[in-house]
């Protein structure tokens, strides 16, 4: 169990992470979503003991691990451009770590071979040991780091945006691989990624960095369905955030006054979720019964393929995504500059209370 | 301009330049071939190699004394050697040391910088002075051999910096990563990729000091160095055994400019093969 306890991390006057807590349990994924720039290279770096904590603890089942050098830690390391050796080959590369190794080295010849081909073959690169690292391409490469990281039996591997250099193709195909590889393997992975789809599929567990801080952690069913703060919620990329103040019972804001699902103060700042699938819409004149419903003004329409986006503009001019699925339309025929209602269920709007920030 | 007429006149400039370039090396080449009784201008009166004979005494007895150039050349080979060995590991050292803002980089790049910087004639004449006065003797070994250190550290030092501004950092916290030890990391990996770079600064620093004269000129004491005894010559008179011999170390420079340029293609092919091909979907 890897265990990150008030760690903070400050270049010069910046603060990349402040007071950050974060477990990673035994035989885990565990992807870490958060924008770029939010520190979560800062965060790894910090594991692997490339860099240290300004403050707080890292342990690593019980043993403290800041202050110690990275080659002592025993972690893993998968580098976004997977920094391969260049000047050896594939197989040199996946031995390497067996063969120079401070503690553990392995000096009989024919089992560094052996097990440099086990890896390979792990990562389903047979017969690729004698190819020099620039013949292969990015995928290949990505499986090297890999199979070079795994050979030396890490205590947790660490992946730093590893499919960012990757087709969009090989970047699915390579998350099957990952989670498989993984689960034969019963290490534990932290995988750092911006994009909220990737940590969803990839992880048990995902863990939202923002603003230097982990703001939720949990599995993802869990964390896209109940985002706990509108931090988490932004990171989903699902969520529309309306703000406003609470007055006779409801929330004012932009778009008007919405139901409030708890009671709260009168005057208190708070934000409504509504996810980007859970609206509907019709003519205004036209809303279900029993569905809470504000106006918006349609702007246009992005059609990905399986889903369909909408885009609208509530009177103070903030944007509301609605996601349409193509297989099951619940959408009428849209005219561009018409305003609509959009409504949802009461029960589907999360409440945070507190001010955006 | 007429494009037509660019790439033609390009190239005569070029042409023109080379020419200008090594005009004097040919001229030098042609009259290193003079007869016995030529001088050290044109006409040739015969051709034959003859200065090549004399110059390594293989010929009969004859009115020009032989040149003195088999110690010296010694001498300076042995120096700029060790020139090259001592300005190589400083230039490597301090230029990995320049990888990481430190307090006072600033001031010390200059410092290292203004070796290569000051006039040679000026420091020569301080080196003199100042071992005068502290009562050390001037050797070829000691004074000069200091001067030319550094003169040619800072090359070095410039050529490793600009090798390692473009190298990857990753790598080696990728060899940290699998357990590997700094030391290790350093032999293992960072040297072999740099080792072109190293190439190129014991390239420079050899010949830097192979016909350094200014600097040495002062310090050098009483055994010379090749420059310094080709120049003891002219006092005397030219004769064109001096061109034989120009012409042959610059087939030793060339030769060795072979050398490094085939230690550079084997360490920058090796292994760096592009690949080819469709992104498979292995």
């Amino acid at each position: 169990m890897l265990n990150l306890s008030g760690v903070t991390r400050r270049y010069g006057e910046t603060v990349a992470l402040e007071d950050l807590n974060l477990i990673v349990p035994d035989d885990t994924y565990m992807s870490l979503l958060g924008a770029s720039g939010a520190g979560k290279t800062t965060l790894l770096r910090l594991i692997a003991g490339f860099e240290e904590p300004n403050a707080g603890q890292i342990s690593l089942n019980g043993e403290r691990l800041d202050g110690k050098a990275p080659h002592r830690r025993d972690i893993g390391f998968v580098f976004q451009n997977f920094a391969l050796f260049p000047h050896l080959t594939v197989q040199e590369n996946v031995e390497f770590g067996l063969k120079y190794r401070e503690t553990g080295a392995c000096a009989d010849p024919k089992e560094l071979t052996e097990r440099a081909a086990d890896a390979l073959q792990l990562v389903g690169l047979d017969g690729f040991g004698h190819r020099g690292v620039g013949e292969i391409s990015g995928g290949q490469k990505q499986r090297v780091a890999l199979a070079r990281t795994l050979v030396t039996e890490p205590r947790i591997v660490l992946l730093d945006e590893p499919l960012g250099a990757l087709d969009a193709n090989l970047r699915n195909r390579m998350c099957d691989e990952l989670r498989a590889i993984r689960e034969r393997l019963r290490v534990s992975f932290l995988h750092v990624t911006g994009s909220e789809t990737e940590a969803l599929t990839m992880g048990d567990t995902v863990a939202v960095l923002s603003d230097g801080r982990i703001v939720q952690a949990d599995g993802s069913t869990e964390l896209f369905t109940r985002p706990h703060n509108p931090a988490a919620a932004r990171h989903l990329n699902a969520w529309n955030l309306l703000e406003g103040t609470a007055w006779a019972g409801a929330l004012d804001t932009s778009a008007g006054m919405l139901p409030l699902s708890r009671p709260l103060a009168e005057g208190a700042a708070a934000q409504i979720a509504l996810r980007f699938d859970q609206l509907g819409v019709s003519d205004l004149d036209a809303v279900p019964g029993g569905r809470s419903h504000f106006t918006a003004r349609y702007v246009t329409g992005e059609f990905n393929g399986p889903t369909a986006l909408s885009f609208f503009r509530a009177p103070d001019g903030a944007l509301i995504q609605v996601v349409d699925h193509l297989g099951d339309p619940r959408l009428p025929e849209l005219t561009e500059g018409r305003s609509y209602a959009l409504h949802y269920a009461p029960g589907d709007a999360l409440l945070f209370e507190g001010a955006s920030t | 301009m007429n494009t037509n007429l660019l790439k033609p006149g390009l190239a005569a400039y070029t042409g023109l330049f080379l020419l200008f370039l090594y005009g004097p090396l040919i001229v030098l080449a042609i009259l290193s071939f003079q007869g016995p009784n030529g001088g050290p201008q044109f006409p040739v009166q015969e051709w034959s190699t003859y200065w090549y004979q004399h110059l390594f005494g293989a010929t009969d007895t004859s009115r020009v004394s032989q040149l003195p150039v088999g110690e010296s050349l010694l001498r300076s080979l042995v120096l700029a050697f060790m020139t090259t060995v001592v300005s190589t590991v400083l230039g490597v050292m301090s230029a990995e040391a320049f990888r990481v803002r430190f307090k006072g980089s600033g001031p010390a790049f200059y410092l290292i910088i203004l070796g290569m910087m000051v006039p040679g004639v000026l420091v020569g004449l301080g080196m003199a002075l100042l071992s005068n006065f502290i009562g050390v003797s001037r050797a070829w070994w000691g004074t000069a051999f200091v001067l030319h250190v550094v003169y040619t550290y800072p090359f070095a030092f410039l050529v490793m910096l600009a090798i390692f501004n473009r190298f990857d950092r990753t790598v080696e916290e990728a060899s940290l990563s699998l357990g590997v030890s700094p030391a290790q990391t350093f032999r293992r990996v960072t040297f072999p990729i740099i080792f072109p770079g190293v190439l190129s600064a014991m390239l420079f620093s050899f010949t830097l000091s192979y016909d350094e004269f200014s600097r040495t000129l002062f310090t050098i004491g009483r055994e010379l160095t090749l420059p310094l005894s080709i120049y003891g010559t002219f006092s005397v008179e030219i004769y064109p055994n001096l061109f034989a011999f120009g012409v042959l170390t610059t087939v030793f420079s060339f030769t060795l400019l072979v050398v490094y340029g085939l230690l550079m293609k084997r360490f920058t092919a090796v292994k760096s093969g592009s690949y080819k091909g469709q992104e498979e979907a292995a």
